[in-house]
């Protein structure tokens, strides 16, 4: 008869959301890492990475590396400061380990996205999500023909970006702390749409 | 009105379905659709989270996937296209009764044509003040479906952290799943 000095507990996947529309692939996954929870106390992730530039598709590319919590919930841009981060554990996440968080700190900004067929979209960036999907809005739309013409807003999915440039006066290494900052307030001083600021004690203490 | 024999043989993409029941964010009737230029007819559109429908008002129409609009946009550009409408393109092909390809033909460029077909909806609501709603739930139903080829977190998975925002790395965070889960755990007291 074996004896094991520790629990494992298994981990139960979060139940998915009720809601219809979750998105394709963004099932919550919730692995278990080989050793035990008494191991891994006090560690805590703190790990900023590059995912990569992958040539050809896109100078800033998203590269999700986690898929933490249910399908995103879309939500609508309250009244806010440039800082504002997402609702969404998995889009923070996922901005936190990606040049993403660059475009996200492009919010307000007048710039221009070069998309894969070679139009391309001037304008005012009202919001870039984690999957690099653009808002921009007053925007100069030049299709692929060259022809030209003005759009009052405009969204275009990240898939479809080839460029998106950063202005010359955006300190870029700036921009990415600033919204670090931001993810970390969120993360750390709790707020209304803080991600899981409770966990219940295991069952079997 | 618009003459158009929907329902024939002239746009053979267009077929009868029920509208969507569910998720349906927004719904704009009095809404003529047009592909490449071509009036499609009156109908309604609805901006549902599964897909983008639009039905004519004799009950044809076609629907597209979000994964397949590249992007969408509100002009009110009159010079451009003299009425207010919500563009919408897509990364498909569409049959044309004129069998034109839209927009390659001109550059000859075949392989283009393979890579990039590309289709232009235009949806102009005879209520030009629902333009906004119906970009933004467009937007919401678009960020719903992240683009899955962009998924490569099972190559990226080292197998040991996974939630950034635990509070003390503790793995259990949820309610378990399966009664009695943890009943053959053992415990040293």
């Amino acid at each position: 008869m074996g004896h094991r000095d520790r629990r494992t507990p298994r981990v139960a996947a979060p139940p998915l959301p009720a809601a219809g529309g979750a998105g394709r692939g963004a099932g919550p996954r919730v692995r278990e890492g080989r050793g035990s929870a008494g191991q891994r106390a006090g560690r805590r992730r703190r790990r900023l990475c590059v995912q990569g530039l992958a040539h050809g598709q896109g100078l800033l590319r998203v590269r999700p590396s986690r898929r933490l919590s249910p399908a995103p919930v879309p939500s609508p841009c309250p009244a806010a400061a440039a800082m504002e981060v997402s609702h969404s554990l998995k889009e923070r996440t996922i901005a936190e380990n990606s040049l993403v968080i660059l475009l996200q700190g492009l919010r307000g900004r007048v710039t221009t996205v070069e998309l894969r067929d070679e139009s391309a979209a001037a304008g005012r960036v009202t919001s870039v999500d984690a999957f690099m999907n653009v808002r921009l809005a007053q925007v100069t739309f030049t299709d692929r023909r060259g022809a030209v013409s003005q759009l009052d807003e405009l969204f275009v999915t990240g898939r479809n970006i080839r460029y998106v440039h950063i202005p010359d006066e955006v300190d870029i290494r700036a921009a990415i702390e600033e919204q670090l900052q931001a993810i970390h307030r969120v993360r750390y001083f709790g707020g209304r749409d803080k991600g899981r600021s409770e966990f219940p004690h295991a069952k079997h203490k | 009105m618009v003459e158009q024999g929907g329902g024939g043989g002239a746009m053979s993409f267009l077929k009868r379905f029920p509208p969507p029941a569910d998720g349906v964010r927004h719904q704009q009737p009095d809404t003529e659709a047009l592909l490449a230029g071509r009036s499609l007819g009156s109908g309604t559109l609805y901006i549902a989270e599964s897909r983008l429908s639009w039905l004519e008002n004799s009950g044809v129409g076609f629907s597209l996937d979000y994964p397949t609009i590249s992007l969408h946009a509100v002009s009110r550009d009159l010079s451009a296209y003299p009425r207010e409408h919500l563009y919408v393109m897509v990364n498909a092909k569409f049959e044309e009764e004129t069998k034109e390809a839209p927009m390659t033909e001109e550059e000859g460029d075949d392989s283009d044509d393979d890579v990039e077909p590309i289709a232009e909806f235009r949806f102009v609501p005879s209520d030009k003040s629902a333009l906004e709603a119906m970009f933004s739930a467009m937007c919401e139903c678009q960020a719903l479906h992240p683009d899955p080829d962009d998924e490569d977190s099972d190559n990226d998975y080292e197998g040991d952290e996974y939630d950034v925002e635990a509070r003390d790395g503790m793995e259990v965070d949820i309610a378990p799943v399966v009664a009695g889960q943890f009943e053959d755990a053992e415990v040293d007291h």
